[in-house]
């Protein structure tokens, strides 16, 4: 599923170091992402993974090393202007949700781009109806998040995440907390939006999902990355006998690789 | 004239069980006792808004992270927290006044009335409240609901308009229209300072008729059916904001 077309890399991260306090949670993380490619990141948690989403639109500073975002500097951004400019074009998904409670869905999707990119209300509301129709939540666009199931809500959050127009999506665990049975509808929608070409990073614990869809797989341990290459290399072809423990488990579903990960 | 048979009627039918409202009839003790149920309503009006906007303003300060805000108000909060607010009026007036005064040449200069210091004092010393209950409602929005708006590019101060005050006024809208209940019987601290609001007036009536009883029932009802109707108002500004499905 690799995109000859787009070979540019849009997401270079190179030696990236970050503590949080005396505990070191990336210890030289060297990636780099393509325009319209998708990564997943896989790995046991702790490893550092969501870390890594975290810094790449600046929410955590890393100590040292060099992060570039589509010709932005990220790890030298000092202000928070500047910052909110780069979170702008790169849109974000929780694996909570995080939808804003006492907002409708129109208005969790509509709020950022009236208030932040200055976008008519009337013309932001008629791309949150697109956004609502591609997620297949139409019929619940005057609900509120506390009425709609975990998948529902978290296809809203991504719907709030495109709303801005992002030139890429990470998405940090986004089923971890889903039942089983609302898992697919969100995987549908993620699985869509790469089939459209949209830049995506991936933070997941869905294997069959990561070897589908990604056009690349990074395996991380301990706050660096083991081992990244296509699904089929590190799904069944890795020779390192770490990764081939951890994702040995993928034959036996979710439950299987949750044991695997149990360090 | 239809008016008067009224008033004449109601003094003789209360006069009957006992109490005196003869005062009524009368055109000047009527005129300052109906003055005061105004200034009170007029004190009131004036500060439910002024200690909400000051509590916001407070709360907003104490959650900024910036110490430079937060600790002035800090400071503030405490000192009107937990000193007697009729102490804190007669120090205002007697004191803070007698200073501004003393900058501007005399006191026909200065345009601050006892009025305007107890607004300012009830006020403020509401607003403290105010704050306090509104910074742990901001305080109460998960950190998660705040990141995720950072992740989508909100500045500290958008959060904090479209995502925490509302969540948080939300939560602390019962300790808030605690507040105001509490704020409308404090304004008879007025009467320290000779502002006429209704005990002020209710005092100079019964110091010359002796018609204690009578004036207090009223002043009880009065302030009942104040703060029955703020409560009224805060249920119903809860029920209005209410979110479905979500535990506010």
């Amino acid at each position: 599923m690799t995109n000859p077309s787009a070979d540019t890399a849009i997401v270079k991260l190179e030696d990236v170091h970050l503590s949080f306090g005396q505990t070191q949670v990336l210890k030289g993380i060297d990636l780099t992402i393509n325009k319209g490619d998708a990564v997943s990141i896989i790995g046991p948690s702790g490893s550092g993974k969501s870390t890594i989403l975290r810094c790449i639109n600046a929410l955590v500073q890393p100590q040292s090393g060099r992060i570039t975002v589509d010709g932005t500097r990220v790890d030298q951004l000092t202000k928070e202007s500047e910052r909110i400019a780069l979170r702008k074009r790169v849109g974000i998904v929780f694996q909570q949700y995080n939808l804003f409670p006492h907002l409708t869905v129109l208005d969790n999707i509509v709020l950022a781009p009236t208030r932040i990119l200055g976008v008519d209300r009337r013309e932001a509301e008629k791309l949150a109806r697109e956004l609502l129709e591609k997620v297949r939540l139409s019929e619940k666009a005057d609900a509120y998040p506390g009425q709609l199931s975990g998948g529902q809500q978290q296809r809203v959050a991504i719907a709030r995440a495109l709303a801005m127009k992002p030139e890429l999506v990470l998405f940090d665990e986004v089923t971890s907390a889903l039942d089983p049975e609302t898992v697919g509808e969100v995987l549908w929608v993620i699985r869509d939006l790469i089939r459209d070409g949209m830049t995506s990073i991936l933070v997941t614990h869905e294997m069959r999902f990561a070897e589908e869809i990604s056009d690349t797989v990074v395996f991380t341990e301990n706050g660096r990355i083991v081992d990244h290459g296509s699904p089929e290399q590190i799904f069944h072809n890795s020779d390192n006998p770490r990764i081939r423990q951890f994702v040995g488990g993928l034959s036996g579903g979710r439950g299987a690789v949750r044991d695997g990960e149990g360090i | 004239m239809q008016d008067m048979s009224l008033t004449d009627l109601f003094v003789s039918l209360t006069n009957r069980i006992g109490l005196n409202y003869e005062f009524l009839a009368t055109g000047y003790e009527a005129q300052i006792w109906r003055d005061g149920f105004i200034t009170t309503l007029y004190l009131i009006a004036l500060l439910i808004p002024v200690s909400l906007i000051a509590g916001l303003l407070f709360a907003a300060c104490l959650t900024s992270g910036k110490i430079w805000l937060s600790a002035p108000v800090r400071g503030f909060i405490e000192l009107t927290r937990n000193t007697p607010t009729l102490v804190q009026l007669m120090f205002s007036f007697l004191v803070l006044n007698t200073v501004v005064s003393n900058m501007l040449g005399g006191a026909q200069n200065n345009p601050l009335s006892p009025f305007f210091w107890v607004v300012a004092v009830v006020g403020l010393h509401i607003a403290a409240l105010h704050a306090e209950a509104i910074r742990a409602g901001i305080e109460a929005v998960p950190a998660s609901t705040v990141e995720a708006a950072r992740g989508i590019g909100f500045s500290q101060l958008q959060i904090l308009r479209y995502v925490e005050v509302p969540l948080a006024f939300r939560s602390s809208l019962p300790a808030i229209v605690n507040n105001l209940i509490n704020l409308v019987k404090l304004t008879t601290v007025g009467n320290a300072i000779a502002v006429s609001e209704i005990t002020y007036a209710s005092i100079m009536v019964w110091t010359q008729r002796d018609n204690v009883v009578s004036l207090m029932i009223v002043i009880l009802l009065f302030f009942s059916a104040i703060n029955i109707i703020v409560a009224r108002i805060g249920l119903w500004v809860e029920r209005r904001l209410a979110v479905p499905g979500y535990g506010l």
